[in-house]
């Protein structure tokens, strides 16, 4: 199959006095896994039903190799789409379901039989043709919605959050064997998820959408490491955010003052923009945590707080920090036999000036 | 569930007291009928209710029948006499001689107005005729009928509406006054040619000149007051007596071992007095009263039939013993004959019709001897006179249908019946569609 | 959806008894309840259908024998009557699917202001009172008719709508298609939209995607329907009665009881066949839903999209409707016409108009329509309370073999209401009420059991699906808060269930309005006459014709203001409730 690009070019769309998509620009590259991020009421889902053809843009364009197909009906497009539940017709055999679209297409009876074959083979379901979907789990259900769109090799693979009605394990397990058949495929493929873990641990590109309006576009680790935004940061991943304002940046008195905490003094590795008011954003895993007297690393930012609760979530132990008046996360990662932090004890945070990033609101 | 037994005992007390005082009447006369007669005769007699309990003649009889003593209703009011035979013949009522009008002449025609046994008296008379829609006939240019025999006509063929003997006691009377008039086999020659221009046997005798009221037919065989009632409330209707006509009274009786005999003698006597023969003459009744136009204190609207004259004038002296011993042979040979059989009869007859009008442009003794068959196919009935005077083959009809023996012999010869009437009237077609060929 | 159309309409719709309630045996409160309602059951449906399949199996003097089935079927004309019913009441489903198949899918499918209108269609026709409408269409539709006059006058045709079976199909299909109508709505709208643009997706649209994905997924609220209206039509008698139609079962049966007596066999033979094949049709119907529940609507998801109609398209689409709902008012507005008539003649319209008749009818018929309004009322009344009890049963206890009482109370459907009517006749033979000396036969309480028995179904149906919709979780808080069970129901369930209850209520009340198929057997006395007797007894002489149609008139009235206030009240009271509901069952 033919890799193509799927592009967005100022796309606007409004039901209503409502904007549900405002101006979004978007890149997906030929034979790319991309994933939509974003909470519920985002525009994702929408952005991906307009993709499909269920909903037309009032401006803008939306190409497809390079082809402008907001005119196209859904049924012309030649786009696979796989519906969060999955939409199996209950009424048509697993095998009746996979070949619909060939027999949509008029392809005679032996290509049908042979294709629907191999895509009941891919997803791994050969024995299961002529089982009714309520006989199949919601995993084996999935496949043969893949299955389905798979068959008619379209150009676009559409997921709406796929894995969202799976559990835990299976869901773990499905993103891997999604990733790998389109790999082999090769199949321009956008992905919807609410979940960040889902978008980071299998697109190659990712975009998170806020409010109709695409918020950042990049890799999984780009986004986690240099969010634009708080948004974004506090989606993708937990971040820490301490609304501040920088003094003297770049001499060595400078300080970062904090709401309610006061002059932290700012190492002078650390580079800021000066004199405005900047939210200082750190992961809780970057955090240094050390009992209160102990020695501080004069390269680092430090703040003095006091334990306020912890977590046990077996990978890590995540502990509440209050300083001042923000609750700070920190998170520690856990072998058996660590020291914990107690609850009520005053603490050091420390920061490596790597880790620090400057967001605006 | 509590609310049922207070229902119950709510019902059983508003049931009792309604018992005191009330006249139960069965009867198959419509509604606007009972309704006067049911507000004069209270209000002449204030603490006596009139309860009507309304069946066609043929229901009706078979409730009383089924009813024990002490529950029947009081009164039987009807227009069929045969059906007063029936119920007289199961001793089923009482004497009224004494109720009877002295200024009710004794016969009308030839007919006793009240029963000589005193078992039943006439309450009203009537007899049959022809009723048509004048827009009809206008609109489908047909000539106004004057005699049964006109129906017989190709012309009306299709216009014509009869209600069956077997559910409408007065068609019962008209067709036995034809068989009477013409004898057995040629009264049902003729009945069978009227039956083939028919568009429609009723599934009750009202159907018939209701339908001629809206127009849905032209023509139809009904008794005198539907046809003067419908002409009375405006319709464009005309009614006329044929010659073989009979007058014969509508009856009321006192039903033996009704609830409250003493109170019913009261209405039955009000209904046959001259105040409740005049409530006969409201448009909307249109009725003939058992009193001559002389004893009616000049009440009589103008123009109105005189039932007297009517019944000089007729040919027919209806026998109602014969009617009696043959009623069930009757009813059952015209419904399985005519009645469920009508298409096939009116294609045949449609089929001669218009053999004979080819016919009658260009003669032709080969196709003439054919129409002759064929109508001699379609129009002799399965049963012949001589069959029908046969005791034992009446006999068989007059039993209990209970029995499921009976009820197979029955069966069997109505299938019989059936399925000849069926194949003649097949071959008639195929005769006549062969005589129109030539 | 608890509209009462919708609860007449969704009566096939079979639901499973969900989650088992856990109970440390069956309380004897339970046993009491299911043996009153069992009690009813069989003092008012079973035994008398029993009687009437008793007597068709014996001799006079009680020795069992087939020979009056023997007898039916060796006689041509039974067995053209059976074949006829049998064509009859197959074209009729056919007709009234074809109606109303695509009047469905206008209402599910398009966004259009005609919803209303569809609505209307689907109520209205079930409020005609049989006879009066068949007069009516008469006057219209018949060969001397409105249409046929002004046809034959323009172009000298005539249109043999009414002649023969054909003016049966014809006014049955008008008649019944709503059950079609409101099944097939409800299941066009439970379809997940998904399902459609999954198909739209691989490439499926127009008449194709409806053939091959929607219309599929619906069959189980189509087969519903259609069944539903063979059954009706199968055992109708009123129409054919009017219609002079006799060569069928339903009016054979009629003629051989009231002609010959109640002791005629054959009679009871026929009801015995026309009850067979009721339930064969309904056992068939059943057989082909089971499996095939496809009530897909999902968590979020929504049902199919709605589409604009293009200018084009919302003309044919608006005369489509237009034409159907002329088509079906016409009984009504026929009925008005003759009621407000002086003389209607052989011309498409009557000659003068007159209020006379409506002054006869409010003199005369007080009585009856007090009569309409008690007897109905009880026997709704009586329904919802079997309805709530026997769906309580169902779904909240252990009861064994409680889904006899389902069974039980929904196979009265299929009991045509002259068969139900010689039942009670036969069996209460003689009975009289304690302490007078009453035939109980010759009591208006028979009258009010006969609706009540023969409306169950759609109460039933009602109240199963109002309680489904409550989650036990409710009733058990308000146990583990100190309520008994009596209380709780009284307290919390009966009060959410409200909606539903109502629903049942008005669809027993305004289908037993106008039944006459019964009534007519078990009238005795005027005084007793509810309103659709009435209108029988008018319409039996000249001067009634008017009078007939104005009570005909008051009837439809009557039973449209009952619907539409009901409607109102149910929407008000699921809004006022179904969040809570609806929130239990996510």
């Amino acid at each position: 199959m033919k890799k193509v690009s799927v592009q967005c070019r100022h796309v606007r769309l409004s039901y209503g006095s409502t904007e549900v998509l405002k101006d979004v620009d978007l890149d997906i590259e030929p034979g790319e896994f991309f994933a939509l991020l974003g909470p519920s009421g985002s525009g994702k889902s929408t952005l991906l039903r307009l993709i499909a053809g269920f909903s037309r843009q009032q401006s803008g364009e939306v190409l497809i190799d390079g082809v402008d197909i907001s005119a196209q009906p859904p049924w012309s497009r030649n786009i696979g789409m796989v519906f969060q539940s999955y939409a199996l017709w209950p009424h048509l055999s697993v095998w009746d379901n996979v070949a619909f679209g060939l027999v949509e297409r008029r392809v005679d009876r032996a290509t049908v039989r042979h294709k629907v074959g191999a895509a009941l083979e891919l997803v791994g379901l050969s024995a299961f043709g002529d089982r009714r979907p309520n006989q199949l789990s919601g995993g084996q259900q999935q496949r043969v919605a893949l299955a389905r769109t798979i068959v008619i090799e379209p150009q676009v693979l559409l997921l709406d959050e796929p894995l969202s009605n799976l559990d835990k394990t299976l869901r773990v397990q499905m993103r891997q064997e999604l990733l790998s058949m389109q790999r082999r495929l090769g199949l321009t493929t956008i992905f919807v998820t609410h979940d960040q873990e889902e978008a980071m641990t299998t697109a190659d590109r990712m975009a998170v959408l806020d409010q109709g309006v695409v918020q950042q576009v990049g890799a999984p680790a780009t986004l986690y490491d240099d969010p634009v935004n708080t948004f974004v940061a506090n989606f993708v991943g937990t971040m820490n955010l301490l609304p501040g304002r920088v003094h003297a940046a770049g001499t060595p008195a400078a300080t970062l003052q904090v709401d309610g905490v006061g002059d932290l003094p700012l190492p002078a590795q650390m580079s800021a923009p000066a004199d405005e008011r900047q939210m200082l954003g750190f992961r809780p895993q970057s955090l240094q945590m050390t009992d209160a007297g102990a020695a501080r690393d004069p390269q680092w930012l430090w703040m003095s707080g006091r334990v306020e609760a912890s977590e046990f979530l077996g990978e890590f132990t995540r502990y509440r920090v209050r300083v001042g008046p923000h609750s700070v996360a920190v998170d520690q990662t856990h072998h058996a036999g660590q020291h914990k932090f107690a609850v009520d004890g005053d603490v050091s945070l420390g920061l490596a000036p790597s880790q620090l990033r400057w967001l605006s609101d | 569930m509590f609310k049922r037994m207070l229902v119950a005992s709510t019902l059983a007390a508003a049931v009792f007291a309604a018992q005191a005082g009330t006249v139960t009447v069965v009867t198959s006369f419509p509604k606007e009928l009972t309704r006067i007669y049911k507000t004069a005769f209270e209000k002449a007699n204030p603490g006596i209710k009139v309860e009507i309990l309304n069946k066609n003649t043929i229901q009706g009889i078979a409730y009383v029948r089924e009813l024990p003593v002490g529950q029947r209703p009081d009164i039987f009011w009807a227009s069929a006499p045969d059906a007063f035979e029936v119920l007289a013949g199961q001793k089923l009522l009482d004497n009224v001689a004494a109720l009877a009008n002295k200024a009710a002449p004794a016969k009308v025609g030839n007919y006793p107005i009240n029963n000589p046994q005193g078992l039943y008296l006439g309450q009203a008379l009537a007899g049959y005729g022809l009723m048509w829609n004048t827009r009809y006939m206008a609109a489908n240019k047909l000539p106004a009928p004057h005699q049964w025999a006109d129906l017989m006509k190709p012309v009306y063929f299709g216009h014509v509406a009869i209600s069956s003997p077997s559910r409408s006691g007065t068609t019962h009377l008209t067709v036995e006054t034809m068989l009477q008039g013409e004898g057995w086999d040629k009264g049902w020659h003729q009945v069978l040619q009227i039956a083939g221009n028919c568009a429609a046997v009723t599934e009750r005798s009202f159907g018939v000149p209701d339908g001629v009221n809206n127009g849905q037919f032209g023509i139809g065989l009904v008794v005198d007051f539907f046809g003067l009632a419908g002409k009375y409330s405006g319709f464009p209707v005309e009614f006329i007596y044929p010659d073989v006509t009979a007058v014969v009274p509508a009856n009321i009786g006192l039903v033996a071992g009704g609830k409250n005999a003493d109170e019913a003698k009261k209405f039955i006597a009000f209904a046959v007095s001259q105040e409740g023969q005049q409530l006969l003459y409201d448009p909307k009744i249109s009725r003939l009263p058992i009193l001559p136009p002389e004893a009616m204190d000049g009440k009589t609207p103008k123009g109105y039939p005189n039932p007297f004259e009517i019944a000089k004038r007729a040919k027919v002296h209806f026998n109602s013993d014969l009617s009696e011993s043959r009623y069930n042979v009757v009813s059952a040979l015209f419904d399985q004959t005519i009645t469920f059989r009508l298409k096939e009869l009116q294609a045949a007859t449609k089929a001669i019709h218009a053999a004979e009008a080819a016919l009658a442009k260009t003669p032709n003794p080969k196709a003439a001897a054919l129409l002759k068959e064929a109508r001699d196919a379609a129009f002799t009935p399965v049963v012949d006179a001589g069959k029908v005077a046969d005791r034992e083959f009446l006999a068989v009809f007059a039993a209990s249908k209970k029995d499921a023996a009976v009820n197979k012999r029955v069966t069997a010869l109505e299938d019989h019946w059936n399925t000849s009437a069926r194949q003649n009237y097949e071959r008639a077609k195929a005769l006549a569609e062969q005589a129109l060929a030539r | 959806m608890n509209t009462p159309t919708a609860a007449a309409g969704g009566l096939q719709a079979r639901p499973r008894p969900g989650r088992p309630v856990a109970a440390v045996g069956v309380r004897p409160g339970v046993w009491l309840a299911a043996a009153l309602v069992l009690g009813f059951l069989l003092l008012f449906m079973v035994l008398p259908v029993g009687r009437v399949f008793y007597t068709a199996f014996v001799e006079a003097d009680g020795t069992p024998t087939v020979g009056h089935f023997v007898a039916f079927f060796s006689q041509g004309l039974m067995k053209e009557s059976f074949l006829n019913s049998l064509y009859v009441a197959s074209v009729s489903s056919i007709f009234a699917a074809l109606i109303a198949v695509p009047l469905a899918y206008f209402t599910v499918r398009f966004d259009f202001r005609g919803a209303i209108l569809i609505q209307t269609l689907g109520v209205l026709p079930l409020i005609m009172p049989p006879f009066v409408g068949a007069v009516a269409m008469q006057l219209i539709f018949g060969r001397s008719g409105s249409l046929n006059l002004l046809l034959g006058e323009w172009f000298g045709v005539t249109l043999p709508i009414m002649e023969g079976l054909n003016g049966v199909i014809f006014v049955e299909s008008i008649h019944y298609f709503p059950f079609i109508l409101m099944n097939l709505t409800v299941a066009l709208r439970n379809i997940d939209g998904a399902m459609e643009e999954a198909a739209m997706n691989l490439g499926c649209r127009g008449w194709r995607l409806f053939w091959r994905v929607i219309f599929p997924l619906a069959l189980p609220g189509f087969v519903a329907g259609a069944s539903l209206v063979f059954v009706k039509v199968f055992d109708d008698l009123g129409t054919p009665l009017v219609l002079g139609q006799t060569n069928l079962l339903a009016p054979q049966a009629y003629l051989r009881i009231t002609q010959v007596g109640l002791e005629d066999p054959m009679g009871y033979v026929i009801s015995v066949i026309m009850i067979v094949f009721s339930i064969a049709a309904m056992a068939l119907s059943a057989r082909v839903l089971k499996g095939r529940d496809y009530a897909t609507t999902q968590k979020g998801g929504g049902s199919i999209r709605r589409r604009r109609l293009s200018p084009l398209g919302a003309l044919a689409a608006y005369a489509w409707i237009g034409a159907v709902l002329l088509i079906v008012l016409s009984p009504h507005l026929g009925v008005l016409l003759l009621s407000l008539a002086q003389v209607w003649s052989f011309s498409p319209l009557p000659d003068a108009y007159t209020l006379a008749h409506y002054a006869t009818v409010f003199q005369d018929s007080s009585g009856m329509i007090k009569n309409t309004l008690l007897y109905c009322s009880l026997a709704a009344g009586l329904d919802v309370i079997l309805g709530v009890t026997i769906a309580y049963l169902i779904f909240r206890t252990t009861l064994p073999a409680r889904q006899w009482l389902d069974w039980i109370a929904t196979a009265s459907l299929a009991v045509p209401g002259i068969v139900l009517a010689i039942g009670f006749l036969r069996l209460y033979k003689g009975i009289t009420l304690p302490g007078t000396d009453t035939l109980l036969t010759s009591t208006w309480v028979m009258i009010m059991l006969a609706y009540a028995v023969r409306r169950l179904p759609y109460a039933l149906r009602s109240c199963v699906a109002a309680l489904q919709q409550v989650h036990v979780s409710l009733e058990e808080a308000a146990e583990s808060l100190g309520a008994t069970k009596l209380r709780t129901i009284r307290r919390v369930l009966v009060p959410l269930m409200a909606g539903g209850i109502l629903a049942g209520f008005v669809t027993s009340f305004i289908t037993a309005a106008v039944e006459l198929s019964a009534t007519i057997l078990l009238t005795s006395a005027e005084s007793q006459a509810p309103m659709s007797y009435g209108i029988y007894l008018y319409m039996q002489s000249v001067a009634g014709r008017g009078p007939g149609a104005a009570l005909g008139v008051l009837a439809i009235v009557v039973v449209a203001i009952g619907t539409y206030l009901s409607h109102g009240v149910v929407e008000r009271t699921q809004s006022r409730f179904a969040p809570s509901a609806k929130e239990a069952q996510a």
